[in-house]
């Protein structure tokens, strides 16, 4: 399959024209160059004669994002000739569709999805090394954990172009974080774990309780309980994506942590999904709680006094010493039924250019966060200074798969909440620490059997 | 077949020359069960054969994946999320279907008379049965909110509980919502389908009946029942199928949760065939649901044979 | 006890108590499609109630989303397959039930049994089918693929409610020199009239309703269904738009809603007329 594909690109590569050429030639010597010289460097895929593209992307977070995505495809158009036609899913939904076009062999070109998608049906997907290689050195180069999403072992290339990061921070009430006797500015935000526990017992022993998410939240339950676990250095598997390494005492003692820290949370969080610490925090029945930045944006429009009271921070670091996080994590791939692979690359590469991707990552307003270095001067971050703990999102963070690989075991553990549940039983005690653990050890076991 | 089905409405128009086919009851039927037979054969029929093919692979998105005979299922039996989600769907299938029979039954026998306001009753009480589910569970969704819930305010105010309820968050508590938000939805089904089957029953049986001085009691359960049985059986065992394959309530109120409470076959399924890649697992989920529900179906046949 | 207070007891509260029961949902949409967000997470106010509607929600719903195509192309799709299946149900159910013919037993069972296959297992390799058909993104491959579903329950409900006629009628008129198809026609269908109705409503409705396959066959924003479109453009991220979207829910249900009205009474008169002559 790889082979035969490579050979596909390389000889339209070479019976291509000799821009196509010299833009590969371009691109090596732009490896040496740097970014200095960046108008030279420019790679450009030959688009096909007659080409046309479907997208299929996740449906807006924010009115502003669909717009400016909108003009980014029409521009593309003008400029190649070739239209793009957008469809939009619930960002839960892009999944089952891209499946049934996997499974089919036909649909939309590319799909910009989440989490573990491509490596789900990797030997379908066009490889986009040489794109992902050359944004990475015309940008400052990509986080850390980005190769880990867009890059497959098992095809040995870039699947996948990260698009970013819907990131996660801590929001919190100003003034109740002073009244529990914190500096409630971010920068002063507890930084351990530790402090971040006396924080939240100090707000609800003033009867501001917190609230993190323990039902099947797929962005705000999975964020906090990952976090949890590798701050405490507790992990699910090892890097060989086989031995499973959760029954350890590192899990034992993240899972005491949030039993201590479920003691100062609101009733009824084992049940929350991802939209009910927004209304919880809206209406002031949380002072902390782990969200997007789409509290404060809901704030901003109907509920002025608390957007002017809350902030947002980094979530605190563990015993392990560095940021432990997770955040949803958004990718684009082409499928490789597509009869126009070259047309599908161009227009990824000109989405993420950053004329391009600097307007659509302003114009998200701080809900996506950027996977390329040289993006962390955009001017949304620099807008509001609540936006920043958001700017890092990308760079703290680390695959949902940690230590193994995305795929199809890790997609399936993070579909059954494992995790979650693990520290669901934990803290309502419904199962003992032990228990929890074995059980968890259970199931992850099972998935990565085979 | 085809050649049959085109010729019928030129049977129709000649039908003393074509008599002899139309009254060949063999040729008559197939050729009039041969639409239904296209559709369900190419639509379902095939597609499911693939399924249940699936079920006995590994499988995988954009994998077809070898044969591994019964692997699936004997994962599947040494599995503690799966053996919670078959408690979970015959708890859930059987409270929910008995409910709704009985208050479907209830509502129907209010309705079936002449009231001032009857058809605005009549026509009301369909409308949790024709608003979208996905829409309806949004709104169960909401109303069982753990802060904000509108039902929480109420029972505050009559001063049932002091505090707020956990409607989702408690495994029982759960389980007790999806169920009641099901009845909601199904109550109308039993209740048209009952009604339907009450207007059959002629009024002159019940006159005769009443003049030989038969109570309301006698009446019901001697001339209503009996022939209402048919109907009553057909209606509970759609509904039982509906409710056992449930998916939209309990993916949008729940996913499953808290802690796989309640997971239903279709839930289980879809996540592991769909979220988690895994075809030929989540085919073989979906496969368990086939002997449940053909041995409801075949005791269902047999009532209804027995009535005949 | 007096004939008014019996009635209030065993009639009219019961009936309150279902209508309440039903209807709250109903009400709880409304009130919210028609509260402001502010008053949405706020647990001073009386929730059941607002003292400043606005018809914001609404306005949103029918000019910043393509709410009206979606109810457009859902009325296209849900008449298409209650159309077809009603047809083809109603062939196969007096070929079973009335015929006996050679097979007609199996068959009966055969059919039913289709019902008992889950759709969620099925729409990957339907969509398979539905691609090699060329129907992707078309509404022809909901008309198409709905009747799985819709049959089944169709012909057996047909089936019993053939069962509840009287025979003798279509043998008198057999006797009388009636073809099959005028016993059919005149006869048979006429009498079942109130069963070919529950049928219609009941297709319809699951045909308005149906999610999964609406949401894998269909693609492109201005050929979706309304259940499906509501939740694409109305839930950004983790924010659901609780106004709009409620909105959406009573506006997608209550032209039905007169529709079935207009049914239910039709049916019992039509009833009243067939059974009694």
């Amino acid at each position: 399959m790889r082979h035969r594909f490579e050979r596909v690109t390389r000889r339209r590569f070479l019976k291509d024209t000799a821009r196509a050429a010299s833009a590969l030639a371009l691109s090596a010597w732009g490896l040496e160059a740097g970014r200095k010289a960046s108008d030279a460097q420019e790679l450009t895929f030959p688009v096909e004669r007659g080409a046309s593209l479907r997208v299929l992307r996740w449906s807006q977070f924010v009115t502003t994002d669909r717009p400016i995505f909108e003009e980014n495809a029409a521009r593309f158009t003008q400029r190649t000739g070739v239209p793009v036609r957008v469809e939009y899913e619930t960002w839960t939904d892009v999944q089952p569709k891209a499946a049934a076009a996997a499974n089919v062999g036909s649909g939309p070109d590319i799909v910009i999805g989440f989490f573990d998608e491509p490596h789900l049906w990797a030997d379908k997907l066009v490889p986009v090394t040489d794109l992902a290689q050359y944004l990475g050195r015309k940008y400052g180069g990509w986080f850390d954990v980005c190769p880990q999403y867009g890059y497959s072992p098992q095809r040995n290339a870039w699947i996948a172009i990260p698009i970013g990061a819907p990131g996660v921070a801590l929001n919190y009430r100003i003034s109740w974080v002073r009244e529990a006797g914190f500096d409630p500015d971010p920068a002063r935000f507890p930084k351990t774990t530790d402090d971040f526990l006396r924080l939240c017992r100090a707000l609800k022993a003033r009867g501001h309780p917190t609230g993190f998410a323990l039902g099947k939240a797929v962005g705000d339950g999975n964020t906090w309980v990952h976090w949890c676990l590798w701050a405490f250095g507790g992990r699910a598997v090892a890097p060989d994506n086989r031995t499973i390494t959760i029954n350890s005492p590192e899990t034992a003692n993240a899972l005491e942590y949030a039993r201590a820290l479920y003691e100062t949370m609101i009733p009824g969080v084992a049940g929350w999904l991802d939209p009910h610490n927004n209304r919880a925090f809206l209406a002031g029945e949380v002072s902390l709680t782990n969200n997007g930045i789409s509290i404060y944006f809901a704030a901003k429009n109907d509920f002025p006094e608390i957007a002017r009271d809350m902030n947002h921070a980094f979530f605190p670091v563990g015993p392990v010493g560095r940021p432990t996080e997770l955040h949803l994590f958004s990718q684009a791939y082409i499928f490789n039924y597509t009869r126009y692979p070259n047309a599908a690359k161009e227009f990824l590469r000109w989405i993420m250019e950053d004329t391009q991707y600097g307007r659509w990552i302003n114009g998200m307003l701080g809900y996506v966060s950027h996977p390329l270095k040289a993006y962390t001067d955009l001017a949304v971050w620099r807008a509001d200074p609540k936006h920043l703990p958001f700017r890092d999102a990308v760079a703290r963070m680390l695959p949902h798969s940690y230590a193994g690989r995305p795929g199809p075991e890790a997609a399936r553990a993070l579909a059954e909440f494992v995790i979650v549940d693990m520290f669901a039983d934990a803290c309502t005690g419904r199962r003992s620490v032990r228990d929890a653990i074995r059980a968890a050890e259970d199931r992850l076991r099972r998935i990565y059997r085979s | 077949m085809d050649r049959l089905e085109a010729s019928l409405p030129r049977v129709a128009a000649r039908r003393a020359a074509a008599g002899s086919l139309l009254e060949n009851r063999d040729a008559l039927g197939w050729a009039m069960v041969a639409p239904a037979l296209f559709l369900l054969g190419a639509f379902l029929a095939y597609p499911f054969l693939l399924g249940v093919w699936l079920s006995f692979t590994d499988s995988r998105i954009a994998n077809p994946g070898r044969f591994v005979g019964l692997e699936n299922f004997r994962y599947l039996v040494g599995d503690g999320v799966f053996r919670l989600a078959v408690l979970n769907t015959l708890l859930y299938a059987g409270v929910a279907v008995v409910l709704k029979f009985v208050l479907g039954f209830a509502l129907a026998l209010l309705v079936d008379r002449e009231f001032r306001g009857k058809r605005f009753v009549r026509a009301a009480m369909l409308l949790p049965w024709i608003v979208p589910t996905s829409l309806s569970a949004l709104v169960f969704y909401w109303i069982y909110d753990s802060q904000f819930s509108v039902l929480t305010w109420v029972l505050r105010a009559v001063g049932l509980v002091d505090r707020s309820v956990n409607y989702l968050g408690d495994p029982n508590l759960a389980r007790a919502s999806l169920i009641a938000a099901n009845v909601w939805r199904g109550v109308p089904f039993f209740a048209i389908g009952l009604l339907a089957g009450l207007q059959t029953v002629p009024r002159e049986l019940y006159e005769a009946a009443a003049m030989d001085g038969a109570g309301p009691w006698a009446r019901f359960r001697w001339i209503t029942w009996p022939l209402l049985v048919p109907v009553a059986v057909v209606v509970t065992v759609f509904s039982t199928i509906m409710t056992v394959g449930d998916f939209q309530l309990i993916w949008i109120v729940t996913k499953g949760g808290p802690a796989n409470a309640t997971h239903l076959f279709g839930t289980l399924a879809y996540q592991r065939a769909v979220q988690g890649g895994f075809l030929g697992e989540g085919a073989a989920v979906a496969v368990f649901v086939l002997p449940v529900l053909v041995a409801c179906v075949a005791l269902a046949y047999r009532a209804l044979r027995r009535e005949d | 006890m007096n004939r008014p207070a019996a009635r209030l007891l065993t009639f009219q509260l019961p009936l309150a108590a279902f209508l309440v029961f039903l209807l709250f949902p109903f009400y709880w949409m409304l009130v919210t499609a028609l509260k402001p967000n502010r008053d949405l997470y706020n647990l001073t106010v009386n929730p059941l109630w607002t003292w400043t509607p606005t018809l914001d929600h609404v306005r949103r719903l029918l000019w910043d989303t393509h709410f009206l195509p979606w109810m457009r192309n859902t009325l296209v799709i849900s008449v298409g397959a209650t159309a077809l299946s009603l047809a083809a149900s109603l062939l196969a159910a007096y070929a079973i039930g009335r015929l006996r013919f050679r097979g007609s037993g199996v068959l009966g069972i055969t059919i039913f049994l289709t019902y008992l296959v889950p759709p969620v297992i099925l729409f990957i390799p339907l969509s398979r089918i539905v691609s090699a058909l060329g129907l992707w993104d078309r509404p022809a491959a909901l008309v198409l693929t709905y009747p799985t579903f819709l049959v089944p329950f169709c012909v057996w409900l047909l089936l019993g409610y053939f069962r509840t006629l009287p025979r003798e009628l279509e043998d008198c008129a057999r006797v009388d020199g009636a073809s099959r198809f005028q016993v059919m026609r005149y006869v048979t269908f006429p009498l079942a009239l109130p069963g070919i109705l529950s049928c219609l409503i009941f297709a319809f409705t699951l045909s308005w309703n149906e999610y999964l396959y609406a949401l894998v066959f269909l693609s492109s924003t201005d050929q979706k269904t309304v259940p499906v479109g509501l939740a694409t453009e109305l839930v950004t991220g983790d924010v659901f738009q609780w106004g709009p979207l409620m909105a959406g829910a009573l506006l997608g249900s209550v032209p039905v809603a007169v529709a079935y009205s207009f049914f239910v009474e039709h049916y019992v008169a039509a009833l009243t007329g067939a059974l009694k002559e």
